[in-house]
Order: C-alpha cells, then sequence, then structure tokens
C-alpha cells in the first residue's frame, strides 16, 4: 500500500524549524528494515536489541513499515517459556525484480521477488551484433509477456547483465542514462527506453558481476564470505566476492583477466587468445585436419562444424588430442588463476561458462595448476568447484543487484516513506527529462526528404 | 533437423545421440540391476503411453527393474505424495514429468537430497538446478514446435488478418516455449498479422477460453493451440459457430491425426516424437547409473507433419501404422477392403 502523499513531501526541499516526521522516521524505517530482510532480526525483541530503538518506536515503525506492505506479522514463533513471539517478515512479494542476460549469442529474461528469488525466466537464442534498437524491442516484448503472466504485479526495479565491464561510479545507484558499454550503445538510449516502458529504476552490471553475485547468493558460493568466479567462453573473465558483497573497483572494472599475457607451448599471448574457446575451436579443427583427432575428424567428414563444445565433447568420450587441448586450456586458467588465489585468498574458485561446466577435463587440469602453484595456507581449505547454474547465475544476480540497490540505505531512506522505489527524487527526476527529450523531440521539424 | 531453442537454464541442447548406450554400457547395467520409478503427469494421453512404452522398453533392454509407474492426474498434491513415498523406497532413480513449478519444487529436490538421481521430462521446477538438483532435463524442442506452427499456419492466412492463439495458463517450460516462439516467429516473418492470445487454466476450460476469444474477436482467421487435446475441444467450438478457419497445434495424437488427413480445419502439427522420447530418457537414467556425466538438456527435435505426410509422420511417431480412418480418407485404401490394420 504506498501513500502518495508523503512521497511529494519526501521530495520537498528541506524547512526550517521543527523536522518532519518523515525525516526523523526514515533512519530507523531503513535500518529496521534491512534488520528484518537481511534475517538478523525476526522478532519485535530482536529489533529493539539490534537497533538499540525504543519499545514505541519499534512498535511505530513496524506499523509504518506493515502499511507500507514491506513486512508482515501474521505467523507466530517459538516460545520460549511464555507467549510465541510473533515472527517479523520481510514481504519479498511486496515488489518484483525484471532480470536480463544479454550474452555474445543468447538472449534470457527473467523475473525475480524481492529476495531475488527467479520465479520464471526463459532463453533464446539471439545475435548480439543486431542492431541495439532491435535488440531493445525484443527485451521489451518479453518483459510484457512475462509481466502479463505473472498479473502485471509491482515493479521495483529492472537489472540486466551485459557482456561487458559497465563503467559508472555510483557504487548501488539506479542508471541516469545509457552507459557506452557495447558499440553502438550510445546512439539508443536503452536504460531511457526501459524506463519509458516500465516506469522503473533499472541497474546494469557485466555479466561476470551478475554471476557471481548469482553464485555468491544462490549457488555453490551460498554460505561463503570471499568467493572468486571464474568464466570461461570466447572471453575469459573473473569476478570477486568479498565479505558477501560484490567487489567493483575504482571503475566498475574488476577481472578483465583474459587480457593476461601469457607464454604456453604454442608460443605466447593473452590468456582469451590462448586458453578461451576460439583457441579450444581452432586447435580442434586443426587436431581433426592433421587426423589426430578421430572422433573431430569423422564429425567434419559429415559436415559438422567443430566448435568448442564439439572438442570437450570428444573430450569427453576419450579422445586424445581432444583431452590435450582442454587440458592446456585448463592449465592456462589455471595458472592465471592461483596469482589471484594467492592475493585474495578464496574460500571458493567457482568455474562457469559452458566449456567449463560440461567437461570435467578442462576443470581437473585447472585445478592442478591452482592446487599446485598455490601458497599452501591458500590452498589448505579452497575447493575448486565447476557452476552448476548456468545462465541462471546471471538472472539471480541480476535480481540480487537491484534487491540491493533498491534497498541500500542511501537509496531506500530518500522512498521508504513513499512505499516504492520510483518515488525516489532523482529516479523523479530522471523521468522529468526523458519526458522534456520526448517533447523536443516532438517539435523537431523534419527537413523535407530529398 | 537443428535444435532452435535454449533449456530451462539458458542450456545450449545435446542430441540424444549423446547419450546412446553401447552393448557394453547395457551389460554393465544388467549386472547392476538398477531399480528406477516413474512419475508422469498423466498416463491417459497418446503422448503419455507412448513416451511410457519407449522408456520400459529400453530400461527393460537394459535390466533395470520399473518398480512403479505413477499416474499424477496433473495434481501437485498426488505428485508430491507420489514422490515422498518412492523416497522412502529408495530406488537408484525416479524419472519425473513435473506438473507444476513452485507447488512441487521442494519434493524433487527432496529426490536428490535422498541420494536417488532424478531424470526429468519437459518441464524443471522453479529453482531446481542441473547437476545439483536433477540429472538432466528430456525434452522435445519446444521452441522449434511454436516455429513449425507458425511456419505451417502462415500460408493460410491472408494479408492483415486476425490470428488467435491459445495458450496454458500455467507456468510450464514447454507451452511457454511453444507460445513464445509462436509469437514471434510471427511478428518477424508476418508483421501484418494482428494476434489475439487467451490462455485456459485448465482443460475443462478450453472450449470456454476459446468461445471468449471469437465471441471478443469475430474476425480471427487462424488458430494456434498450445497442444492436441484443447485443439480439438477448440475445434469443437468452431463446429458448433460454423466457422472453418485454419488451425494448427502440436502433438499428433489419434484425432489429431484423423483431423488433419480429413482436411477440414486443421492444416498442420508439429509434432513431438514421445516414443524416442521415452528410450532417450531412459538411456540418460542409464547413462547417469553407470557415473557417466550427462548433459543439461536432451532436445528432440519436431517434425512437421502436414495432410501429405501424416501417414509416414504416424508411423515414425507412433512406431505403428496410421488409423485406418486416416488411410481411407487419404485414398490408400480401398473403402471397400476388410480392416485388418489395426489402429
Amino acid at each position: 500500500m504506498s501513500t502518495p502523499a508523503l512521497a511529494e513531501d519526501a521530495s520537498q526541499p528541506r524547512r526550517k524549524g521543527r523536522p518532519r516526521v518523515s525525516e526523523t522516521a526514515s533512519p530507523s524505517l531503513v535500518q529496521i528494515l534491512n534488520l528484518v530482510r537481511s534475517e538478523q532480526a525476526t522478532t519485535r525483541q530482536e529489533i529493539e536489541r539490534h537497533s538499540e530503538l525504543g519499545r514505541a518506536v519499534v512498535a511505530d515503525r513496524l506499523g509504518t513499515l506493515a502499511e507500507l506492505g514491506l513486512i508482515n506479522e501474521s505467523e507466530l514463533g517459538t516460545a520460549t517459556g511464555g507467549r510465541a513471539p510473533r515472527l517479523v517478515r520481510f514481504s519479498a512479494d511486496r515488489g518484483r525484480i525484471l532480470v536480463a542476460t544479454l550474452d555474445q549469442t543468447a538472449l534470457g529474461v527473467g523475473i525475480a521477488d524481492l529476495d531475488g528469488a527467479l520465479l520464471m525466466e526463459h532463453h533464446e537464442a539471439s545475435e548480439l551484433t543486431q542492431p541495439v534498437s532491435a535488440l531493445a524491442e525484443r527485451l521489451i516484448t518479453l518483459f510484457r509477456w512475462i509481466l502479463e503472466r505473472q498479473g502485471n504485479p509491482q515493479l521495483f526495479g529492472i537489472s540486466i547483465s551485459v557482456p561487458g565491464a559497465v563503467p559508472d561510479g555510483g557504487e548501488a545507484l539506479f542508471l541516469g542514462t545509457t552507459p557506452a558499454v557495447l558499440p553502438g550503445w550510445e546512439s539508443f538510449p536503452l536504460v531511457e527506453a526501459l524506463v519509458e516502458a516500465f516506469d522503473a529504476p533499472v541497474w546494469l552490471r557485466s555479466s561476470v558481476e551478475t554471476m557471481t553475485m548469482g553464485e555468491l547468493h544462490a549457488g555453490v558460493g551460498s554460505g561463503h564470505r570471499t568467493i572468486l568466479f571464474v568464466k570461461v567462453g570466447k572471453r575469459i573473465g573473473a569476478g570477486l566476492g568479498s565479505d558477501g558483497a560484490l567487489f567493483r573497483g575504482a571503475q566498475g572494472a574488476v577481472g578483465l583477466i583474459g587480457s593476461v599475457p601469457i607464454s604456453g607451448p604454442g608460443g605466447s599471448g593473452t590468456l582469451e587468445a590462448m586458453a578461451g574457446s576460439d583457441h579450444i575451436a581452432q586447435e580442434g579443427r586443426s587436431a581433426a585436419e592433421r587426423g589426430a583427432s578421430p572422433i573431430l575428424a569423422e564429425h567434419m567428414r559429415r559436415g559438422g562444424e567443430i566448435t568448442a563444445l564439439e572438442v570437450a565433447q570428444a573430450a569427453q568420450v576419450g579422445d586424445a588430442a581432444a583431452i590435450e587441448i582442454l587440458s592446456q586450456s585448463g592449465r592456462l586458467i589455471g595458472q592465471v588463476v592461483a596469482t589471484l588465489a594467492n592475493m585474495l585468498n578464496p574460500a571458493l574458485i567457482v568455474l562457469s561458462g559452458s566449456i567449463a561446466q560440461t567437461n570435467d577435463i578442462l576443470l581437473a587440469a585447472a585445478r592442478e595448476a591452482i592446487y599446485g602453484a598455490c601458497h599452501p595456507l591458500v590452498s589448505r581449505d579452497l575447493q575448486v568447484v565447476r557452476s552448476q547454474m548456468g545462465s541462471s547465475a546471471g538472472l539471480v544476480g541480476a535480481a540480487i543487484v537491484a534487491v540491493e540497490g533498491v534497498f541500500s540505505p542511501a537509496i531506500l531512506r530518500d522512498w521508504i516513506m513513499a512505499g516504492r522505489p520510483q518515488a525516489h527524487p532523482l529516479f523523479q527526476r530522471m523521468k522529468d527529462e526523458i519526458a522534456r527529450k520526448r517533447r523536443a523531440e516532438e517539435h523537431i521539424v523534419r527537413p523535407p526528404d530529398a | 533437423m537443428a535444435i532452435s531453442g535454449l533449456g530451462p537454464h539458458g542450456e545450449r541442447a545435446s542430441a540424444p545421440e549423446r547419450v546412446l548406450l553401447l552393448p557394453e554400457d547395457m551389460a554393465r547395467a544388467r549386472a547392476r540391476g538398477f531399480r528406477v520409478a516413474i512419475v508422469l503427469h498423466t498416463l491417459a494421453s497418446d503422448w503419455a503411453k507412448q513416451q511410457l512404452s519407449g522408456m520400459i522398453g529400453m530400461l527393460g533392454d537394459c535390466g533395470v527393474a520399473v518398480i512403479d509407474v505413477v499416474d499424477c492426474a496433473f495434481t501437485p498434491e498426488v505428485q508430491i505424495e507420489a514422490l515422498d513415498r518412492l523416497i522412502a523406497e529408495a530406488p537408484d532413480a525416479i524419472v519425473s514429468l513435473p506438473v507444476a513449478n513452485a507447488k512441487v519444487a521442494a519434493a524433487h529436490a527432496r529426490v536428490a537430497a535422498a541420494g536417488i538421481k532424478l531424470v526429468l521430462l519437459d518441464n524443471v521446477p522453479t529453482g531446481l538446478l542441473p547437476g545439483k538438483d536433477y540429472t538432466s532435463l528430456i525434452s522435445a524442442d519446444n521452441f522449434g514446435l511454436g516455429k513449425i506452427a507458425a511456419e505451417c499456419l502462415s500460408p493460410h492466412v491472408a494479408e492483415g488478418s486476425e490470428v488467435g492463439v491459445l495458450g496454458y495458463e500455467a507456468d510450464f517450460f514447454a507451452t511457454n516455449e511453444r507460445e513464445i516462439a509462436f509469437v514471434k516467429w510471427m511478428r518477424i516473418n508476418r508483421p501484418d498479422v494482428r494476434l489475439q492470445v487467451r490462455r485456459f487454466p485448465s482443460l475443462a476450460d478450453a472450449a470456454r477460453v476459446t468461445r471468449g476469444l471469437f465471441d471478443d474477436h469475430p474476425s480471427i482467421a487462424g488458430l494456434f493451440v498450445v497442444w492436441d487435446t484443447p485443439s480439438i475441444a477448440s475445434a469443437g467450438v468452431l463446429t458448433a459457430l460454423d466457422r472453418k478457419i485454419p488451425m494448427v497445434t502440436v502433438d499428433l495424437g489419434q484425432e489429431a491425426a484423423i483431423g488433419l488427413a480429413a482436411n477440414n480445419s486443421l492444416v498442420a502439427i508439429a509434432a513431438q516424437q514421445p516414443f524416442r522420447q521415452g528410450e532417450t530418457a531412459a538411456s540418460v537414467t542409464v547413462s547417469a547409473l553407470l557415473g557417466r556425466l550427462t548433459p543439461d538438456w536432451v532436445a528432440l527435435p519436431g517434425l512437421a507433419v502436414t495432410a501429405e505426410n501424416v501417414v509416414e509422420c504416424f508411423q515414425t511417431v507412433w512406431r505403428k501404422p496410421a488409423p485406418r480412418e486416416v488411410l481411407r480418407m487419404l485414398s490408400l485404401v480401398s473403402p471397400a477392403l476388410p480392416r485388418t490394420t489395426p489402429s
């Protein structure tokens, strides 16, 4: 239940004199909501203890949060001597997050609740090289389809995973304009188009970042504080989950390990060029042509294309040349990752990407190289595992990015009194700006066609 | 035929050939004496019967005992109860077709947690992950089926027409993919066509929803129904309304095959291969039980069936001759000939 009148108040400039209720209540509302959301406190007593707020204030704030639909107290906990306490639960169904992953060859869309749990997802083949406008149109069509299937729920945000670093300075703040993440994006305002279509704030993160978040919160990394995530594909990138949160560096360009120069038996080059899926495919083709790999040669003879996936499948059924190609890739990746592990001391290293996920050989070789080159203290309890979430890691992680953003204290305090993130003054300003530009465009008189 | 869709988590499809069992695999399986249980959404449809027959036959070839076959009657509660009962029986593997998403997710997660291999057919409950919660998913290329249906309907629909899409209300991977693919193909290749989408919550509502669609949009000149059983109900409504419009659907059931041969409304069917899918599910189960790495998603291509190829496609799909009525309608047998072919 939203209270629009309060939203208008929240965007008013500060007046002199006694502070308004919304100004004094916001910090405690933010604090209490996040204690409940993170399940650090699940009863009124626990909230009073953690927040150091008085009983009357806690009761008042919980009343406000319940009225805004952000918490509920309908469930009873376990009694410890007296009357069973009422449990204070975060209402994850209060809103929904639309999520998408844009990959080189695929587009994934989904919808998640405010805990970041995916409720529905769909993936389809899609070329990233198509015009951004076509991509945006498809994305909007699929988002509309999902919203219709879900009964048009209240949206709290949109979060998109893209195949490149997203340079932005703001920690958790939603985007005000479309950053030039990929070629052609400077000419099409994707973020603005999504805001116009769905009236919700938008976040963008690199695919490696969202997948790291996904693994950290819902995949093999859940329960760990520090994980190193490595995605092996055409590109090789890494993500770092540090102290339970995503480490974004100075400009959001963390983990571009594919450009690290390395030397291998075949010469020297970047890690991507020497161990990525293009290299695996090329080595596979060469092995088939010179007759070193009977399985790949047979596949080629029947007119089949050899990609890294075929090499991985051939290795899986015991083709010696294919095994050597993947082992070599795994060793080179392992060497670079070991350096990172020595620096960062992660509890877990997750290898992802279709090749790493479907193939034990690359994983085994990488593992051997990592354990062999790590300091004994670093490798003592270190686990190296393959991801089991596939592309879903990107969608789940994107949802977590938006949820963390929406509920980060710096943003939450500016919308909480209205009960919906759309009331954030910066979002309102962005919408006004989009509307102004739209009006200006309508007034431009096009010159007659020559 | 290439697989055009992606898996429920964006996986690339693996071909059924990836899990072919060699004679030595079968010998190893026979020596181990595995026990497997099968939990299906229904045992009443032609599709389910064929799938079961392919699966049980292949499991038999591998010496695997099928200890139970459960009919869930499309009911999540029945499926949850069946899975919990089977977990207590401790088979080596359970092959299940999840009848819902979120509702049956926890029960399916309990199977893998109990150390029993779980092989899924057609649908993955929300939040379950391959390798962790289940071994593999085996399904048709449902995206491809939707695309075939759109391609086949397109030539029968005039420029600027309105086309109805009858989808399934439940959140189900297979039917979602078919609907998305049909709509996508039409938007790209027939932008002149206006699409009107309605969804039925259960089979019993298919006729009512069809009637509502035609009441609201009487000028609809083509119809896609996401599978064959509801399409029969839709065809009934069209007959009652005295409307003859081209219709396409998915699954080559007996009645649908007759409808296709009769050259009435039904102009094409995008057919799954349930018998082959059953055999593939059995191969995946045995491969997993032998400790081999199995693909996350094995997909079988669909077939485009029209009146011209319905007889041979029926044989491919059902491994038996086409119904007598179909053969007669297509003048492949003389009407006076005594009935000798089983239907």
